[in-house]
């Protein structure tokens, strides 16, 4: 471990074993995807007369086109895309905002907000599901994307203030001053020097809130009760209920489901692991 | 004073800029968990305009007159207990293989995390096809190696349905559990590792002396995290079993949510939410605690 780089030339044999058993349980960590990804592209026949494993020996896309259409995919793909595309960016403008509030200007109880926010980071919505379905029956938002956009964006706040709030206050306080001599107001200054300060950071928390928002279920399926305002992963839920006996079908509808997600994680996969360190890890 | 000084004043500035964070989120994350503790003190069908008081009757009622939440209880004890433990520690020995400098070790750790970045319920789903008795993947390959008599109704069997879960919950959040001790190995000085092992210092001796106290604020971490994901498991298990067979793998979120939006008994239903608040805050309280004094501990 000295020079990790000479051991592996010399052949280390606790290397060599490490290596091969991480590949080994890294290829059972992916038969599940392969295994779903075959019988998405098998024929109804073919799943049931060859082995899980085997290649399919005709590619079925029909299986995707009838699980689109079934399963009513343009409908829940584009309420996703609409949910997420006004909650990601929104939420995290108005959190990099509060961030900003809470770690430069001196309010007199920047500390108590700080803890008050970061106390719902740790709650589990999941238990507040029936009096969010009240709340948000009371304002008529039932089935409305304003009514899912504003829950998402309240349990979305916790985290990404604590990240961007440790990241800006790290910025020296003499630089705002400075500004503020010089006539800024904090909404220039936030906007012209903090927001593209923290552009890496904004990233990541941006590609982590997209993937998070686009898989939300629990939520979902308690605000939004009209089929035609689900989301994916409620067409989804549905699609197995109703058609769980059409293998092909089903596996080619959880492939459309995960592929976005799974895209955006592999283009973007840097930041995906400093998005999720940088506030857990430091403390 | 005018409006534009008024405007100039940081402080005003200031209010100005946390307001909408602040708003959304008093109102849709603070006001339901208040509104959820009232609730559970309550009698209410969710649709009549009154709201009835009832003292302690829901507690009561749930304590001592429901079987069910006894099982969701025990169950959810079960499964936290099961991944505090599990996906940690396999997260952490993936880490430590993975830190080593190992041809192929992006590709490795990307496997690894794939997992999270998949909808729970789309797992859920993926996971429900896999132990398809008759053409999921784990019956066809018990019948490949000759086992078929070892098969069982992995979501059917009152005995094996929460493991069953469980194991696709493994599969799922060993990658997170594994990217937190990554980055917290970072943090180990490895001048300190070269040190022991000229020392002479073996590989254990290395670990245990070196890298596992420089891992100890990430370990407490991981366990929090990991305790806290497990007791709000819900996508999951709605989707896997919806509690089934016989109430096996009811867990507390899950009945939470059946009681209310199912059997339409609030009170109840909030009831059992309050319990398991209570619970996560047994863990969070103290954590956020321990949090501060490291950081005011690192000023």
């Amino acid at each position: 471990m000295i020079a990790p780089a000479l051991n592996m030339k010399r052949r280390d044999p606790v290397l060599i074993g490490l290596w091969i058993s991480l590949a080994l349980v890294a290829l059972v960590w992916l038969t599940p995807v392969v295994f779903i990804t075959f019988t998405a592209l098998k024929s109804e026949a073919e799943i049931f007369s060859t082995a899980a494993f085997s290649v399919p020996s005709a590619i079925e896309w029909s299986n995707f086109g009838v699980a689109w259409i079934k399963g009513n995919f343009s409908q829940t793909f584009f309420n996703s895309t609409v949910i997420t595309l006004v909650k990601v960016p929104l939420g995290l403008l108005i959190s990099a905002m509060a961030a900003y509030a809470l770690a430069q200007i001196k309010l007199g109880w920047n500390k108590a907000l700080l803890l008050f926010v970061l106390f719902g980071a740790m709650l589990p919505f999941q238990v507040m599901l029936a009096p969010l379905f009240n709340l948000v029956n009371s304002l008529d938002l039932i089935d409305t994307y304003p009514g899912v956009i504003l829950p998402y964006l309240a349990f979305g706040v916790p985290y990404q203030v604590f990240i961007l709030h440790s990241f800006f206050r790290a910025v020296p306080k003499e630089l705002t001053e400075a500004a503020l001599i010089d006539g800024a107001t904090h909404f220039t200054i936030f906007r012209r020097i903090f927001l593209p300060v923290s552009l890496p950071v904004l990233a990541a928390l941006l590609i982590l809130d997209f993937v998070s928002t686009w898989n939300e279920f629990a939520m979902a399926l308690v605000l939004l009760q009209d089929k035609n305002m689900w989301t994916l992963p409620l067409g989804l839920m549905s699609f197995q209920g109703q058609f769980s006996s059409n293998y092909g079908e089903l596996n080619a509808a959880i492939v459309m489901t995960v592929l976005p997600a799974t895209l955006v994680y592999l283009i973007f996969q840097r930041y995906f692991v400093s998005g999720l360190t940088s506030g857990a890890v430091k403390g | 004073m005018t409006l534009i000084s008024r405007f100039r004043s940081p402080r005003t500035q200031g209010i100005l800029l946390l307001t909408p964070a602040l708003g959304v989120y008093a109102m849709f994350a603070i006001w339901p968990m208040i509104d959820v503790l009232i609730l559970s003190f309550q009698d209410w069908n969710g649709i009549t305009e009154n709201r009835e008081w009832v003292g302690l009757r829901n507690y009561y009622h749930i304590l001592y007159n429901d079987p069910v939440f006894w099982v969701a209880f025990k169950n959810t004890f079960i499964w936290t207990v099961l991944s505090v433990v599990i996906p940690p520690l396999l997260g952490l020995g993936l880490a430590l293989g993975l830190n080593q400098k190992l041809i192929l070790r992006a590709p490795l750790r990307a496997i690894y995390y794939l997992p999270v970045i998949i909808a729970p319920i789309a797992v859920a789903t993926m996971w429900r096809w896999m132990y398809d008795p008759f053409f999921g993947l784990f019956a066809q390959l018990l019948a490949d190696l000759g086992l078929s008599s070892w098969a069982v109704d992995w979501l059917g069997d009152r005995d094996v349905a929460l493991y069953s879960i469980f194991v696709a919950y493994v599969w799922q959040n060993v990658g997170f559990s594994m990217v937190l001790f990554l980055a917290g190995l970072q943090s180990v000085d490895s001048s300190l590792i070269d040190a022991a092992h000229i020392d002479g210092a073996n590989r254990r001796q290395v670990f245990k002396n070196v890298t596992l106290p420089a891992l100890r604020p990430t370990i407490t971490i991981v366990l929090v995290l990991s305790t806290i994901s497990s007791l709000k498991a819900f996508d999951i298990i709605y989707g896997m079993t919806g509690g089934g067979p016989a109430q096996s793998t009811q867990m507390l979120a899950l009945w939470a949510f059946t009681q209310s939006m199912e059997i339409f008994d609030y009170g109840r239903g909030s009831a059992v939410s309050v319990v398991l608040l209570l619970l996560t805050l047994a863990v969070v309280i103290p954590y956020m605690r321990w949090s501060q004094k490291q950081e005011s501990d690192a000023q």
